[in-house]
């Protein structure tokens, strides 16, 4: 992105998701107003009636594409945006709804939730950069609103993607000397998932289930054996931990 | 002539909207849900028991709470555990937050741009910058009320079967209260706004279902009334039916008495059902509105919602004046038999939330979850079949007539994500 002095214009897109990010972003209060003087907003829903115009300098998607009316919508922003930003779990990873995927049984289970199914899309969920090219992705579930602006901010001002540190939760874990929940006995993906959230799970008695993904690097294997014997997971008990946020394949490849 | 409004803006989710007008009279107004179906309740069989909460609150990033406390609250009901204080007040008290949060939400940044005939919400900022800075004061006294407790706005953390897994920082319950204590002026103010609005005029006789408790306003438990009826909630999801039209990922539910029928949950349906159970500010603010009540006018949902916003932070600041007096401990319960059936239903920002679970060996065999919305959108429907009754409707040109149609959709305050699972 060139920098000048015309207002960046950013577009907010939603695809089916809970929209949790999109709250999120909201819930920076005052700072989201001084934010929007900031720039030019050339599509935000929940604002409505704003003009559409020919071209955003960045795009920040929520949400995965699973409608066709969501492929078309981001296939056509891809294409209107310079930079294009996911946010969340589901549209860096799947979410929690790729839970459907690893089941093996996603046409049974329409059946049985829809009597008629008939126009009701189930196709595998995906998440975003399976669909477009992604410049940059802030995860989480939701996304940590303070990690958010402060890239977004770093964004706009320097032009440039910036990246996220490739640490573990733990580094910003209150329990990391004392009190960690594996060293306890409890389950906590901690020492796998990637850190930028600062850790509110744990801080709050909740085990960390990796909702912002793997970081790279990781000894699966190792997590694997403090979960089955400190924690005395069953496999399928880690199984379910490790697809929970549509995560499986990032670990895969992680 | 057919209607057509493809994309309504300012609502949670997607959703477009058609209707044939046929000599002035509406016909066929259906609202059509773009939005993919996640099937939640799919998901969260053959899985453990605690999943339904941290699963279901992913349905709604606008009411996560309500989410998480109605899947806690099916299982709790599954395993006859009761909660106790002071986990319940401040439980009660994270439905208040949530509660603040999302009517403020509406309230402001959905609705009231409407009623000013403002194309959208930047326009609202630039004209009225004060109290939009007011409405954020609002809504992050909300949110710090949700994440002081529950560790986080969105998707809480601290819940857990039997109560709270973690107390809250005693110093910040105080800041909380002192906060409480110092918005409520601006809160009324933003009330008295909602209260001077012109609504239109328009009424069509429906039946108000809502959550009622004997000691207090429902929000966080209650039996059902239905009309003046009390009933128990198991009795009351015997005579819903939840259906699906084809082609229609979001299902609706009518009520099955002598005859068949859509009814009406949300901040309407409370204040026809549980006002008198209101505190003094919003009481009175309700009493300076003058609207008279049975009230079947589904605008008048806004006014609702902001008198229930003045009520939530008064009810705020009586749980957290109990709260500041004592010390507080919280803890999860024991559960040796994770066999049993339960409900839970709670009140939603946009009406009662239903959760019906089934656990075996604390894996979950099966789940239903019927949303406010989902309850709403039948009698929405049928509201806008009627819309031509407001006064000059016929002779509104097309864009006028789109304003109205919207304008009703937003009132209800749909939240379509919720609608889908």
């Amino acid at each position: 992105m060139e920098k000048s002095t015309k207002k960046p214009v950013i577009a907010i897109l939603s695809l089916t998701c809970c929209e949790g990010c999109q709250v999120s972003i909201f819930d920076l209060g005052e700072r989201f107003l001084e934010f929007l003087t900031r720039v030019d907003i050339g599509d935000f829903r929940l604002f409505e009636g704003i003009p559409d115009v020919p071209k955003y300098d960045i795009a920040i998607v929520e949400g995965t594409p699973i409608t066709k009316g969501n492929i078309k919508r981001l296939k056509d922003v891809r294409e209107k945006s310079k930079i294009l930003v996911a946010i969340g779990a589901c549209a860096c990873m799947g979410g929690v709804q790729e839970i459907k995927d690893y089941r093996g049984d996603k046409h049974k289970l329409i059946r049985q939730i829809y009597p008629n199914i008939r126009g009701i899309d189930n196709p595998n969920i995906k998440a975003v950069k399976e669909v477009v090219k992604v410049d940059l992705e802030i995860p989480g579930c939701p996304i940590n609103k303070e990690e958010f602006f402060r890239l977004i901010n770093k964004l706009l001002d320097t032009g440039k993607i910036p990246e996220i540190p490739q640490k573990p939760v733990c580094d910003e874990c209150v329990r990391r000397n004392k009190n960690c929940l594996i060293l306890l006995g409890k389950p906590c993906l901690g020492a796998i998932s990637l850190a930028g959230c600062g850790a509110p799970c744990p801080r709050s008695g909740f085990l960390c289930d990796g909702c912002r993904g793997p970081r790279q690097g990781i000894n699966l294997e190792a997590m694997k054996k403090a979960l089955r014997i400190k924690a005395r997971l069953t496999d399928d008990d880690i199984r379910m931990l490790l697809e929970r946020f549509g995560k499986l394949n990032e670990i895969l490849k992680a | 002539m057919r209607i057509r409004i493809d994309h309504i803006a300012k609502i949670e989710g997607h959703a477009s909207f058609t209707a044939d007008i046929v000599k002035g009279d509406i016909k066929s107004a259906r609202i059509k849900i773009e939005e993919g179906a996640r099937l939640f309740e799919g998901i969260m069989r053959d899985r453990k028991d605690i999943e339904i909460p941290e699963l279901g609150s992913r349905i709604c990033g606008v009411c996560p709470v309500v989410h998480t406390f109605a899947g806690f609250k099916a299982l709790e009901s599954a395993y006859g555990v009761k909660v106790e204080e002071p986990a319940l007040s401040l439980r009660k008290l994270m439905m208040l937050g949530q509660l603040i949060n999302s009517h403020a939400l509406h309230l402001f940044f959905f609705s009231l741009a409407d009623f000013f005939g403002l194309e959208n919400d930047l326009e609202l900022i630039n004209k009225y910058p004060e109290k939009t800075k007011d409405a954020i004061k609002i809504r992050d006294v909300g949110n710090s009320i949700v994440e002081t407790i529950g560790g986080r706005t969105i998707h809480p953390l601290t819940p857990c079967i039997g109560g709270l897994r973690q107390a809250p920082d005693a110093d910040k319950l105080k800041k909380l209260l002192d906060d409480c204590k110092n918005i409520l002026p601006t809160v009324i103010k933003l009330g008295e706004l909602f209260a001077q609005l012109q609504y239109p005029d328009f009424t069509r006789k429906t039946t108000f279902v809502s959550l009622t408790h004997p000691d207090e306003y429902a929000i966080y438990d209650g039996k059902i009334t239905i009309d003046k009826k009390i009933m128990e909630i198991k009795d009351f999801l015997g005579q819903i039916k939840e259906f699906q039209a084809e082609d229609k990922v979001a299902k609706r539910t009518h009520i099955k008495n002598k005859e068949e029928h859509s009814y009406m949950v949300g901040a309407l349906a409370r204040l026809n059902n549980n006002r008198d159970e209101l505190n003094p500010e919003a009481k009175n603010l309700l009493e300076k509105s003058k609207i008279k009540f049975p009230n079947y006018n589904p605008f008048y949902n806004i006014l609702a919602q902001a008198i229930e916003i003045i009520h939530c932070f008064e009810e705020s600041i009586k749980i957290l004046d109990k709260l500041n007096n004592q010390t507080i401990k919280v803890s999860e319960a024991n559960i040796k038999n994770k066999t049993g059936e339960g409900i839970g239903a709670i009140e939603a920002p946009r009406g009662t939330l239903f959760y019906s679970v089934k656990i075996k060996d604390g894996i979950v065999t099966s789940v239903n979850i019927i949303t406010p919305t989902a309850q709403n959108l039948a009698n929405l429907e049928d509201d806008l079949e009627e819309l031509e009754k407001i006064q000059g409707f016929k002779n509104l040109n097309l864009k006028e007539k789109q304003n109205k149609i919207k304008m009703l959709i937003r009132a209800y305050d749909p939240c379509v994500t919720c609608s889908v699972h």
